[in-house]
């Protein structure tokens, strides 16, 4: 009984494999011919995607795939053209890819649009040695081994791009000769972030190269039809980051996007343009991308808010902060949910932040400073409405104070130095600031109320000089009908 | 019996008299005297100008203390004036209102010279001094609404320059001259402040001077009316102290209205001059170029094949000149006789001012 199993067995393995070697053996008399050859290449081409749909190599290369008479098969007569130049080989690829009913006949759902996005590609726009463009189809995707972009063993799954884009990113020969700007240590980078360890580790659905930068429509990050164009980063991130399905597994939350629209960063870059306003990579970093850890969130909102960080690195809620764990800049500000900062921020009031922590209980300094500094500003700005008033009713009456009204403007400049000087938390320092408005504001208020007083001065004068004037002229008459009287 | 302080002006009179023959001049007062009509207060309008013209040479005096007529510093310097120097506002505002003034002073003056035929024989040359000091009021006023470098008077200099511009043959080089270059630029402010405080003040002297002289020889000219009647019924009072108290009486009232004026409307500075901004909407010249500008406006882009704004320039010139050589073409008034066409033709240039200038003000 043993041995019977066993000769099935056997029997079933000689059929796969008789089965296997007809199916190697094709129509396609070319790849016979080379196979028979042990030709490196038919051999890569048994596998190949397009082999396996059964198309010949003369579909590449031209020349009759049904003779086996090599001068027939391989003459100009029946269109061989041996290996296609460099500078236009894409075109073979091109010819049945961009044609729906070519896919369509070979049972294909893929898109045909590739080349149309290449062409207008950097790789595709950029010539190499003025032969042909930096990259083309078999840049990427190989030669006579071409396989489904999921199938594990492609150049292209997900694992192995990295590497794939690596293979001239990383190299500073190669990238030299045509952005020699251009960073080379995205792959290294990579390879320390978050993603690039899932991607290490065989996880397909971590973020790589194509993820973010797309594949066939690749543009430099300034164009601003790129992927990764400042204003097209959080929209490329959410793909992935706003998947509440494809997040679950790696246990993090999906809402990042949705707070960051509505964040002051996000209004300012996505509504505003405004180029200069960070994007998830400006904060998270980009190839390396990773979240932030808790003693370096000040110095990653520190690059562009550089006063307010060294503030507050030389305050004392740094040294509390850290002893007790605090995200810096975030325990106050929130992380992606930034909105734009306000007085009532500050003090003691319920909608302060400083409540959080500080309360009015055992004279609480922290409690006591937040308080002042409320006041003050509060106190400022009614001094500055109030002045603006005492200015618009001067203005009104024809008087110019443009000095006084022009020097309230720099108000404004202290209040915004001022509500940076909160950050030390040092309530001298902050008096000091905030003083400075103080002191314009006086100005202005006494120039205002200078100007109303001339005002009425002006028209007591000419009130004056009117009647001293009214009275000369009777005077005159009078004296003017005396004389005519008389002669 | 004579106080102390009458035996010492006593004295110093004597010693002017004994040098100077006060007492002549006096007795030459005295005896002078001007004719008395219906329509003497018109006259009045002459003396107003002097009055008008001396403020501004004061006022003038006062602003150049501290006006610079640079692109950089011009507004700035009379922003200073008007916020900061004691009084600048007060003597800003009055220069800019007897200009005013002084024009529309001149303007009735002259109106009333030819409604009452003041320019016939012998008196041509008083009418030509008085035509030229006219132009000169007005060349006073387009070079002084620039001189404070703001955007109003940037913009009207460059379109009253423009239709200057358009004159034949001597158009381009004049707007050259005026400009100083192609465009309305900083050196044209330098120009314009040349000719506002030395060139057109020697010749506004010198023709007032003639003009003056040319009076006080000749006399104030008599209406037709006047001066058929009998000699016995020719009223007249004498010109010193009667009508010189007169004509005090109306510079005090003068003084009132300027001073009144300059207070109550302070004549505003706007915003600087920015030669890389667009035209703001609705720029106007001064009121006395303001009928020209709106008949330049009215008029069409081409009139009998010929461009619009050349026709307007070359209608506006045979209409000035005619005016100005009325005692050339007026035969019936030097023969005695009534000229209704010269009072028709007055009519309508006064209908004419008035009606375009007033739709300059309500048109954009």
């Amino acid at each position: 009984m043993k041995d019977k199993i066993i000769k099935i067995l056997v029997s079933v393995l000689l059929l796969i494999l008789t089965l296997g070697t007809l199916r190697a053996r094709t129509n396609d008399q070319c790849f016979n011919c080379h196979l028979d050859l042990d030709d490196e290449k038919a051999n890569l081409f048994k596998s190949d995607i397009h082999h396996l749909k059964g198309i010949s190599c003369a579909a590449c290369h031209g020349g009759d795939a049904s003779t086996d008479d090599m001068d027939v098969a391989m003459s100009k007569e029946k269109g061989f053209i041996g290996v296609p130049l460099k500078e236009n080989r894409y075109q073979a690829c091109v010819n049945c890819h961009s044609d729906s009913d070519k896919m369509k006949r070979f049972g294909s759902k893929i898109p045909i649009d590739q080349f149309e996005k290449l062409k207008i590609s950097v790789h595709f726009q950029q010539s190499f040695d003025n032969k042909g463009p930096v990259a083309d189809c078999i840049t990427c995707h190989s030669v006579h081994d071409i396989k489904r972009v999921k199938d594990p063993t492609s150049k292209v799954y997900p694992t192995k791009i990295t590497s794939l884009c690596g293979s001239c990113h990383s190299s500073a020969e190669f990238m030299k000769l045509y952005n020699p700007a251009l960073p080379i240590d995205q792959v290294a980078k990579y390879r320390t972030s978050v993603h690039g360890n899932l991607n290490a580790k065989g996880d397909p659905n971590a973020a790589e190269c194509v993820s973010c930068h797309g594949s066939h429509e690749i543009q430099p990050v300034k164009d601003s039809r790129s992927l990764v164009y400042a204003t097209n980063i959080p929209s490329v991130c959410a793909n992935c980051h706003s998947d509440a399905k494809l997040m679950s597994k790696y246990k993090i939350p999906t809402n990042q996007y949705e707070n960051y629209v509505s964040s002051v960063h996000g209004v300012a870059l996505l509504e505003k343009g405004d180029l200069s306003s960070p994007s998830c990579n400006d904060c998270h970093g980009n190839h390396g991308a990773v979240p932030p850890g808790v003693e370096s969130i000040s110095k990653v909102c520190g690059t562009c808010h550089v006063l307010n960080m060294e503030l507050f690195e030389q305050s004392p809620h740094k040294k509390a902060f850290d002893e007790n764990d605090f995200p810096e800049c975030e325990s106050c500000h929130g992380n992606h949910n930034i909105i734009h900062s306000t007085d009532e921020m500050i003090g003691t009031q319920e909608s302060s932040v400083c409540i959080d922590c500080h309360s009015a209980d055992d004279d609480n300094k922290g409690f006591i400073v937040a308080s002042e500094m409320k006041k003050l500003i509060d106190s400022l700005k009614t001094e500055d409405s109030e002045t603006k008033t005492i200015l618009d009713e001067a203005g009104q009456k024809g008087m110019d104070v443009s000095d006084a009204d022009f020097s309230l403007k720099d108000v404004r400049q202290v209040l915004i130095q001022s509500r940076t000087t909160i950050h030390t938390f040092n309530l001298d320092k902050f008096k000091e600031q905030i003083g400075e408005g103080f002191t314009i504001v006086n100005k202005a208020k006494i120039r205002g109320e200078e100007a109303i007083d001339e005002f009425y001065y002006r028209r007591i004068g000419l009130g004056f000089s009117t009647i001293v004037v009214t009275l000369l002229v009777i005077g005159l008459y009078i004296k003017l009908k005396k004389v005519e009287k008389k002669s | 019996m004579a106080t102390n302080e009458e035996k010492k002006s006593g004295k110093i009179f004597n010693w002017l008299d004994e040098r100077y023959d006060f007492s002549g001049l006096i007795e030459f007062a005295k005896k002078k005297s001007v004719p008395k009509f219906r329509e003497t207060i018109w006259y009045y309008f002459g003396g107003i100008a002097l009055l008008l013209f001396v403020v501004q040479v004061i006022s003038g005096i006062l602003l150049l203390m501290y006006y610079k007529g640079t692109e950089d510093l011009a507004f700035e310097s009379v922003h200073f004036i008007s916020t900061k120097v004691s009084f600048g506002w007060l003597i800003r505002s009055v220069h800019s209102w007897s200009a005013n003034l002084m024009v529309l002073s001149v303007f009735i003056h002259m109106f009333s010279v030819y409604f009452l035929k003041g320019f016939r024989k012998p008196r041509e040359l008083t009418w030509y001094t008085g035509i030229g000091l006219l132009a000169i009021s007005m060349a006073f006023g387009f070079s002084g609404y620039l001189l404070p470098w703001n955007e109003l008077a940037f913009f009207a200099t460059k379109v009253g320059t423009d239709i200057v511009g358009e004159v034949p043959l001597i158009g381009e080089p004049i707007l050259i001259l005026l400009r100083g270059g192609e465009d309305v630029t900083g050196a044209t402010l330098s120009r314009f402040f040349g000719f506002h405080v030395a060139i057109f003040p020697g010749i506004f002297v010198i023709l007032l001077t003639l003009h003056l002289l040319m009076i006080q020889r000749q006399g104030i000219a008599e209406p037709e009316d006047y001066k058929k009647l009998p000699e016995d019924e020719k009223k007249t009072i004498p010109f010193f102290p009667n009508f010189a108290m007169r004509e005090l009486l109306i510079w005090l009232i003068v003084i009132n209205i300027l001073a009144i004026l300059a207070v109550f409307f302070p004549w505003e500075l706007g915003t600087k001059a920015d030669p890389f901004s667009s035209a703001p909407v609705g720029i106007k010249p001064e009121w006395y170029f303001l009928f020209m500008f709106q008949v330049f406006k009215f008029l069409p882009g081409e009139i009998l094949l010929l461009p619009g704004e050349f026709v307007g320039i070359l209608l506006f010139g045979i209409g000035i000149l005619l005016w100005a050589i009325v005692p050339v073409w007026d035969r019936k008034t030097t023969k005695g006789e009534k000229n209704t066409l010269l009072t028709y033709f007055g009519i309508f240039v006064i209908l004419f001012i008035i009606v375009f200038t007033i739709l300059g003000f309500i048109l954009d």
